[in-house]
């Protein structure tokens, strides 16, 4: 692929079959490497067993566990929450006009933060499962919820008030999350879990937690692709869409529910995972232009292709230690961010 | 410059009582205004008298606080947005773009109320625009991103996709101050066009004069009020023209338009 900075543009659907063959590729890597070594006819076989209907041949239950149970769902939880980060990260960078928005701009990654927070602190996530997910998704429209209601007056919600107002209750949340966290230092087990769960990473995810992002993601992605028009007219101004016909008050409310919905079930099974719903955007906008038809599709897909190869580093850089998810994206992401920040330099102003 | 097809009849555009207030200030207030089909009308008025708040209001782009905006006789404010985007058409004046579309891919925007909202743009809505991009001249730019246009060609591209609506009524705020004479006369000749085959156009114009030739009724703006409309003749005149602009204005002998020679008053 060549490098697209000088105002080349990739075609759409070679970009979208290099990155299915990019995503495959790393989630076939994913499935046969690992911790415990496996013999590759062992865990096709597993796959088989499966995927494909019919009988296929015996295999040990504790291949058919590691591969099945541990690494299938592991990748596949990895290439979702990808995926939805980056493609709330397009919405947010359209809709706030401002290239380095992130998905979490309005406050709803730091609010399913606090969900989940919460849930773990007070116990809740011990006595049932479903627990921190449940209240991080809740922490991610809740968030929203606020932060729309602060900045909307006679029904008009002018975007650059919601983004003051979810800058500022990101920084409140924060604040919460450090005090609930401090709060259950003598708790050593559920403080433990709280700091894993904040450097993000999807290890030891199950076919459970990808059952968690599946509603999430489904109904993000369903508003987000009937949106998608919406959101190029609105890079034009919120006048000029208006007078060619966007409903701009409900273009507006659908993208930001629709990237607090994804947000909140990425966050809620993986974590903080840093960084993805920045640079994943912003590099596909310069590839394939600013059309989001084009540009949504193909950021979900570059997220889970990037997720996926970025916890097999996560995973092999330093084995047979894992190193956080999140610290591997953002020590790909942070450096990028600030190649694009010097570069982009009139761009970075907050609003406009 | 040739224009496509033929549009149906325009349909009236009024404005019963206008008014708008923010922050306090009445940025325009009790203006009641008629655009007849075919007709070429051009706002004219000092600095912040209000004219394109005038525009804002009829395209919709903005509520009033007072007041309303009929369009056919219908109140635009409870028409869907789609179904009066398709009738009346607004370019705000020029703001550099920041966002890297295609000259094609911006004034396809224009086809937003016409798009399916799962299909997008049809084979019809491509052909559309590329008699679109023909008009206005701007056809061997369209797959140049808009972001390295010289002010002229995005005045153009402008244009391009405010006719890409296929509206009826087109607004025009300021339409030609990026361009240089030559265009600058091509796009009022457009608009003129648009008008004898049955569209209207409001023109916000700077140039007194260019609004006496080529609009068919001139509407004076001053301090959000509406001080004076009807055809050039019978408005400009060099008593209003010394209130509203502070000028002293000589007629030109010669001319069958009122036009003026602009000398600042003592």
């Amino acid at each position: 692929m060549r490098v697209a900075f000088g105002g080349y543009r990739a075609g759409f659907w070679w970009y979208m079959g290099a990155g299915l063959a990019l995503l495959l590729a790393f989630a076939g890597i994913g499935l046969f490497r690992g911790a415990v070594p496996l013999e590759g006819s062992d865990v096709l076989i597993v796959l088989a067993r499966h995927l494909l209907p019919g009988e296929h041949g015996p295999v040990d239950p504790r291949v058919d566990a590691i591969v099945w149970a541990l690494r299938a769902p592991r990748v596949v939880v990895a290439a979702m929450v990808g995926g939805c980060l980056a493609l709330a990260g397009a919405q947010m960078q359209g809709l706030f006009r401002n290239p380095l928005a992130s998905p979490g701009i309005v406050g709803t990654s730091t609010g399913a933060a606090t969900g989940a927070v919460f849930a773990l602190t007070f116990g809740l996530a011990g006595g049932f499962l479903l627990a921190a997910p449940l209240f991080a998704v809740g922490g991610a429209l809740l968030s929203l919820l606020i932060v729309t209601r602060i900045a909307t007056r006679d029904g008009y919600t002018p975007v650059t008030t919601l983004l003051l107002a979810g800058v500022a209750l990101n920084a409140l949340l924060a604040a919460v999350n450090s005090w609930l966290i401090a709060r259950s230092w003598e708790q050593y087990e559920a403080a433990r879990r709280i700091a894993y769960w904040m450097m993000g990473g999807v290890t030891d995810r199950g076919w459970v937690h990808a059952g968690m992002i599946l509603p999430g993601m489904v109904i993000g992605c369903a508003i987000a692709v009937w949106f998608a028009r919406d959101l190029d007219l609105l890079l034009e101004g919120e006048e000029v869409a208006a007078s060619l016909g966007v409903d701009i008050e409900r273009a507006k409310r659908a993208v930001l529910w629709s990237a607090a919905i994804l947000t909140g079930s990425a966050v809620a099974v993986s974590g903080v995972v840093g960084f993805v719903g920045l640079v994943v955007p912003h590099l596909v906008r310069l590839l394939l232009g600013p059309v989001h038809r084009r540009l949504l599709p193909a950021a979900f897909l570059t997220g889970a292709w990037f997720v996926v190869g970025a916890d097999l580093l996560a995973r092999t850089v330093a084995a047979p230690q894992e190193v956080f998810l999140g610290v591997v994206t953002a020590f790909v992401g942070a450096p990028f961010f600030l190649f694009l920040l010097v570069r982009h330099e009139g761009e970075v102003a907050v609003s406009r | 410059m040739t224009t496509a097809a033929a549009v149906p009849a325009a349909p009236r555009l009024e404005l019963e009582g206008g008014g708008v207030e923010r922050r306090g200030r009445w940025l325009l207030r009790g203006v009641d205004l008629v655009i007849e089909p075919a007709t070429l009308i051009s706002v004219v008025g000092p600095n912040g008298a209000g004219k394109s708040t005038l525009l804002r209001l009829l395209s919709g782009a903005w509520r009033l606080t007072e007041g309303r905006v009929l369009l056919g006789g219908f109140d635009l404010a409870a028409l869907p947005r789609r179904q009066a985007a398709r009738r009346v058409a607004y370019v705000p004046q020029t703001v550099r773009p920041t966002f890297e579309f295609t000259v094609r891919e911006f004034v396809t925007l224009g086809r937003y109320p016409h798009e399916s909202r799962l299909f997008g743009t049809r084979s019809a809505d491509r052909g559309w625009i590329d008699r679109c991009l023909d008009d206005t001249d701007v056809l061997a730019l369209a797959e140049r991103r808009v972001t390295t246009l010289s002010g002229g060609e995005l005045q153009r591209v402008l244009m391009a996709r405010c006719l890409a609506t296929e509206a009826e009524v087109l607004l025009l705020d300021e339409p030609t101050s990026n361009l240089d004479l030559a265009h600058g006369l091509d796009l009022l000749g457009l608009a003129r066009n648009l008008v004898d085959e049955g569209r209207s156009v409001v023109l916000v114009l700077h140039d007194l004069n260019a609004a006496a030739r080529f609009a068919d009724r001139v509407a004076v703006l001053d301090a959000g009020a509406l001080v004076a409309e009807g055809p050039p003749a019978d408005v400009l005149d060099p008593d209003l023209l010394r209130r509203v602009f502070s000028v002293r204005a000589v007629p030109l002998a010669g001319s069958a338009a009122p036009v003026f020679d602009f000398e600042p008053l003592p």
